[in-house]
Parts: C-alpha cells; sequence; structure tokens
C-alpha cells in the first residue's frame, strides 16, 4: 500500500496540564502528557499509536479531534494548519475527521433511538431530513453490517459489538476522510472483536479512509496498521512502517512490549519481564524517559543525563536511544 | 496416565454438576449450567470463555459466594479432600473459604478498602484464620508482602491503598489471598486492569510463587496468550458449561470443538499475519433462552441436524480431555 500525501501531519506536539494543586492554589507542577511527538498519517492508510496508560496516546488523539488545545506544536490536514483554519474550513475539518471511541456505551446518547445518533451529523452538516435521512441511514446501517430495520430501536437494544457498529456508522455519515479510533474494540469480546476488526479493514478499502488507531495491544496492531508509533511518557520512543517495526525492532522498550505479550502458544514462553513501572508524567527521568526500566542501560552517564536524539536508524525507521 | 507418581496428581478440588442459576422475573438465567472439572494439585487450570460463559460464576460458587438471593447453588458437588463445599454449614465454609482457598479478584481498586493501611488488611485473613497476633502477625504480613516483590515493605504497610500504583495494589491483593498459604488460589481475571509490562511482572510472578509452593491455581481469563502462559490444563466454556478440557499444549495445536478453534483464529497473533481474522458471526446467547442442543449450533460452521436437537455428549479425546461436539461423536 504506497501512500501518496500525508493526510494529517503532526510536527512537534506538546500538551501540558497543570497538575494536582491545592484548592484556592494555582498548581506548580506540569503534567508532561505529550512532550514533542511529529508523525504523518499517510492517505488511505492506518497509522497506529501504541503504548501503556499514560503514554499521552489519547492526549495526542484529543488534540487532532480538536477537544484539547495544543500547548504547542502544529497539526496540518491536508497540508494546511488546523490552528488558522478559517471558520468555514473547520467546519469542514470537523466533517472530514471522525471518531470511533472505546465505551460503545458511554458513546451512544441512551435516550436517542439509532436513527437520530446517526442522523443528527446528516442534518446538522448537510441538511437532511425526512425520507432522504432514512435512505442514508439505512444505507450505513448496511454498510456496518446491521439491519436498516434497527434505525427505530435504543441503544440499549443491542449488544456491545452492535453498538460499537452504530459509533462506526455515525462516524462514517459525514463521509469522512480520517477516522481516530481511540481502542476501538478494548471494551469488547474476544469473538466480537474479529468481526469490528474485520468490519474497519473493509470500510478503509472500500472508501479509502484513513485512520489513526490508538492501542495498546500490539497484536492488533500488527493487524490492522501500516505504520507504527510507540510511545513512552509523552514522547515517541520508535516509529516505523509495520514490517520494519516488528521484523527490525530496535529501542529496548518496543521490544520489552513485544516480549511482555503472552502469546497464544505454549512453546513461544513469555519473554523476560522489564522491572520498574511508567513513570510519571509530571516528573519524567532526566535524560532518556525509559533509562530506569531500560535492560540495556549501564549506569552511563549519557543516558542519566541527555536526551537520546531522534533520528532515522534505518532508512523511514526512527527511535530515539543512546544505545542503538 | 500415571497415578503411580502419587501426591503430585492427587485431585485437590472435583466439581461435579455445578448448577447455578438466578432467578430473575423474567425468567431463570443459567449462568452456570452443569459444570465438572477436577484441579490436581500443583495445577494451575484455565478457565477460559466470554463474558456471560459462566466463568466468574463458577468460581463464587466454588466459594459459596453467589450473590444472594438473586442466584442460588441448585445443583452439584464441589469436593474439596474429601468434603463437598455445598454441604459445610457457614461456620464450616468458612475454615475453607480464605484458608485453604482463596480468591483474587479483577479489580484491585475495589477489592481493597481506601480508608484502611495496607498491612492491616493483609494481617486480616492471617488474624482470622492463622490466629496470629501482634508481633507474630507483622512479620508474616512482611514476609508476604515481601514474598509478592513490593519493595520496602516495612514503609508500605502503613500506607493506604491510594498511594499504589495499580500494579503494586494487585500484589498487595495478591498477597492478601496467599498469606494464609491456601492449597487452592482463584484468579478471576486479575490482570485485565494491568498495562501489559506490568501484567508480564505479575504473572511471572504469581508462577513462580506457584511454583515454589505447589499451590493449585484456577485461572480465568478470555485472553488465550495468557492460559497458553499460565496454565497445565483448559477448560473452555461457553453458555455455562465446559464445551472442552485439554491439555494445555492439545487446546493450541489441536483443538476438539469447533469454538475453540474459533476463537483461536480470530484473534490476531503477534508474527502470525492473516489478511483477514476468522469472525464467529452473531453473538454468545442470552442465559435466559439458551438455543436447544448445542447452545454453539447458530454459530457454529459445521453445524448438523442433530445439534440443534440434542447436547451433544461428553466425548473422550485420550488422558483426561474431553469434548461435547457431535463432530467429535461421530
Amino acid at each position: 500500500m504506497a501512500a501518496s500525501e500525508p493526510i494529517l501531519e503532526i510536527e512537534n506536539l506538546v500538551k501540558h496540564f497543570p497538575g494536582p494543586g491545592g484548592f484556592l492554589q494555582r498548581s506548580s507542577v506540569l503534567v508532561r502528557a505529550v512532550d514533542g511527538v511529529s508523525f504523518k498519517v499517510q492517505e488511505g492508510t492506518t497509522f497506529a499509536l501504541v503504548g501503556e496508560s499514560g503514554c499521552g496516546k489519547t492526549t495526542v488523539a484529543k488534540n487532532v479531534l480538536l477537544l484539547e488545545r495544543p500547548t504547542s506544536g502544529s497539526i496540518r490536514f491536508q497540508g494546511k494548519e488546523v490552528q488558522r483554519f478559517s471558520r468555514r474550513e473547520l467546519r469542514e475539518y470537523k466533517r472530514a475527521v471522525q471518531a470511533v471511541f472505546q465505551d460503545p456505551y458511554s458513546s451512544l446518547n441512551p435516550r436517542m433511538r439509532v436513527m437520530e445518533i446517526i442522523g443528527e451529523p446528516l442534518q446538522v452538516h448537510e441538511g437532511l431530513g425526512g425520507r432522504a435521512l432514512r435512505m442514508r441511514v439505512g444505507e450505513l446501517l448496511e454498510n456496518v453490517g446491521l439491519n436498516p430495520v434497527t434505525g427505530g430501536f435504543f441503544p440499549h437494544q443491542f449488544s456491545g459489538g452492535q453498538r460499537q457498529r452504530i459509533a462506526i456508522a455515525r462516524a462514517l455519515a459525514l463521509q469522512p476522510r480520517l477516522i481516530v479510533l481511540d481502542e476501538p474494540v478494548s471494551g469488547l469480546d474476544v469473538s466480537i472483536r474479529a468481526q469490528i476488526l474485520n468490519l474497519l479493514v473493509e470500510l478503509q478499502q472500500n472508501f479509502g479512509l484513513s485512520y489513526l488507531l490508538i492501542s495498546h495491544d500490539l497484536a492488533i496492531v500488527e493487524h490492522m496498521s501500516h505504520q507504527v508509533g510507540v510511545m513512552y511518557v509523552g514522547k515517541l520512543v520508535e516509529l516505523a512502517q509495520k514490517d520494519e517495526m516488528y521484523g527490525n525492532t530496535r529501542h529496548p522498550y518496543t521490544q520489552a512490549l513485544l516480549s511482555s505479550v503472552p502469546q497464544p502458544d505454549p512453546d513461544i514462553p513469555m519473554g523476560n519481564a522489564i522491572s520498574g513501572e511508567v513513570a510519571s508524567p509530571i516528573a519524567p527521568p532526566p535524560g532518556c524517559r525509559f533509562h530506569p526500566r531500560c535492560p540495556l542501560y549501564q549506569e552511563t552517564a549519557q543516558c542519566r543525563e541527555q536526551e537520546p536524539e531522534w533520528r532515522e536508524v534505518v532508512s523511514q525507521h526512527w527511535a530515539a536511544c543512546h544505545k542503538i | 496416565m500415571d497415578r503411580a507418581s502419587g501426591k503430585a496428581d492427587s485431585t485437590l478440588l472435583r466439581v461435579e454438576g455445578l448448577k447455578t442459576y438466578f432467578f430473575q422475573r423474567s425468567g431463570v438465567l443459567k449462568a452456570v449450567d452443569g459444570v465438572s472439572f477436577t484441579v490436581k494439585a500443583g495445577e494451575v487450570v484455565g478457565l477460559v470463555g466470554e463474558s456471560g460463559s459462566g466463568k466468574s460464576m463458577t468460581c463464587l460458587s466454588l466459594m459459596r459466594l453467589v450473590p444472594r438471593p438473586a442466584a442460588r447453588i441448585v445443583e452439584g458437588e464441589v469436593w474439596f479432600d474429601d468434603r463437598n463445599l455445598l454441604e459445610l454449614d457457614e461456620s464450616e465454609m468458612r475454615e475453607y473459604r480464605g484458608r485453604r482457598m482463596a480468591m483474587i479478584m479483577q479489580d484491585p481498586q475495589t477489592s481493597l478498602n481506601p480508608v484502611f493501611m495496607i498491612g492491616d488488611q493483609v494481617a486480616e485473613p492471617v488474624k482470622l484464620h492463622l490466629k496470629e497476633r501482634g508481633r507474630q502477625a507483622i512479620e508474616r504480613v512482611l514476609e508476604t508482602l515481601y514474598a509478592v516483590r513490593i519493595p520496602s515493605p516495612e514503609t508500605r504497610l502503613k500506607q493506604y491503598p491510594h498511594q499504589f500504583s495499580g500494579g503494586m495494589r494487585q500484589r498487595v491483593v495478591a498477597a492478601m489471598g496467599l498469606s494464609t498459604s491456601p492449597e487452592l488460589l482463584i484468579a478471576d481475571e486479575p490482570t485485565t486492569s494491568l498495562d501489559v509490562t506490568i501484567q508480564a511482572q505479575f504473572l511471572s510472578l504469581i508462577r513462580e510463587l506457584q511454583r515454589e509452593h505447589r499451590t493449585s491455581v484456577i485461572w480465568v481469563t478470555h485472553d488465550l496468550g495468557i492460559v497458553a502462559q499460565m496454565c497445565d490444563r483448559v477448560n473452555v466454556m461457553y453458555a455455562g458449561r465446559i464445551v472442552e478440557s485439554s491439555a494445555v499444549r492439545r487446546i493450541y495445536k489441536d483443538p476438539q470443538h469447533p469454538y475453540t478453534q474459533a476463537l483461536l483464529d480470530s484473534v490476531p497473533v503477534i508474527g502470525n499475519r492473516r489478511p483477514r481474522l476468522y469472525q464467529i458471526d452473531g453473538q454468545p446467547p442470552d442465559l435466559r433462552s439458551i438455543p436447544s442442543g448445542c447452545p454453539f449450533w447458530p454459530r457454529c460452521p459445521s453445524a448438523m441436524d442433530i445439534c440443534k436437537e440434542q447436547y451433544p455428549p461428553q466425548t473422550a479425546t485420550g488422558g483426561d480431555d474431553f469434548v461435547h461436539c457431535w463432530l467429535a461423536e461421530q
């Protein structure tokens, strides 16, 4: 899948939140949720951000969805800076960029019928109504493998997997270019996950969609994505095409993540677990943020004091580590 | 099988025809519908299935902790050593629950009381069951916290749950369970809320402690990766019953039940690329109206006429392994 143009370019994105402070008292600490992240999503492909909880992957997604304002850095969509969008362009952007969230129980309004949930964006953006609206919603339901007659039902009448299909239909309603998938199958049962993942791949092929996939599951990421970025405490530590990332893993953190996944094969024993816990984004360790847990760290001052440079270690394969 | 090797192969727990039903206004929900399995001394047995397959309710039934009056164990036997736990009165049961069998729940947030210090909480089973007091109890608590690799346990003792990370909290919960050196540990999806590197730490810790003390473990999970790494034997559950039971290697190399096969084919596996995942269509059945015959037939790729009419009998497939499927019967 040779990609052409980047649809989304994130450059040096930084998002700091005020940390926990006292009552009546401004907090003086900063939570460095995202601390300088750059990547590109190529048109028609899937870019996956992987990492453990607190690494900042969801904050990146929220910035892309304009649910948070970046502290600094730029987000460009189809070559244009999002922050400098005119009102009209912003409206276009909100149409073109949609989202599917983790929990299909809280992302659908329980008081709205499926018809209204999927129809709302069409009414707002396209002024559709009446028969035309019903037709279009029926079509969208078919696209995601649901019977159009279910349009009259409420969310509670559906199972988790079906609800996620409804959320996907809503995201598709405005014919978006990019869909942010924030842990789209984490809340679903094993047998239902495959249904949703297959559907997402199918839709991507049929509509030429681009995906920004946020996930902690390395197996799902390998299955779904074309390019992968691994985050650790607010920073990207490694970025490459999928085959390169999984075939030629360079960063010790990515290696640790991969060896921590219990493989469904008793003949492939789990690798040695790395010690320690994910560092806090309030006071990230100096130097390389991964050094306190790193199996390659040997008390060298470089790892402890100097932030590793983000560099291209092989063509089209970036990593930030002194030991590579 | 080598029954001759004595203690190592002896059965610690035997569950026979366990049925736990919920009685609701809309009907009877058959959460556990005739479950039988055994756990040998020192064996790790997996209960695998999706939500609603009855794996958690099976565990709660073994501990006799099913929520009452909503649910009731309506039938079955649970033999622990030579006593049927379901016939014990409540005070006799307390000799088993927490003392000889312990349970680790899924969510470390809710299994710890936020207003008590960690040390006191871990000491509770020690005081209650081992009748240890004062210095002796504290020593025991320190020992268990040390065993689950909690750094500087002396200071941690006087801290509260909110001062612990998720992974550390789950270790504390494990310490509570293990403090009385139970013979059977029931772990109900203890790692679902943990990050993958922390999960790996927890899994290897439990595996190590289990081997060291030869504790029997029932490990409940929906993650086939964890089963492969942790278990000696696997029981696959669907709609309140065990549909296949096999030695762990066999389940992965030569699954007998179409549901087991389908589950294995539907999860993405690192390093095993497939353009499309196998898709089990439909959903697990509503436990208030389980289809007649084999409950999996509406989703089964090889369903036959007989599957719709009669529940398949147990077919032995070698060793202690068995499957409930008409395909195997033929």
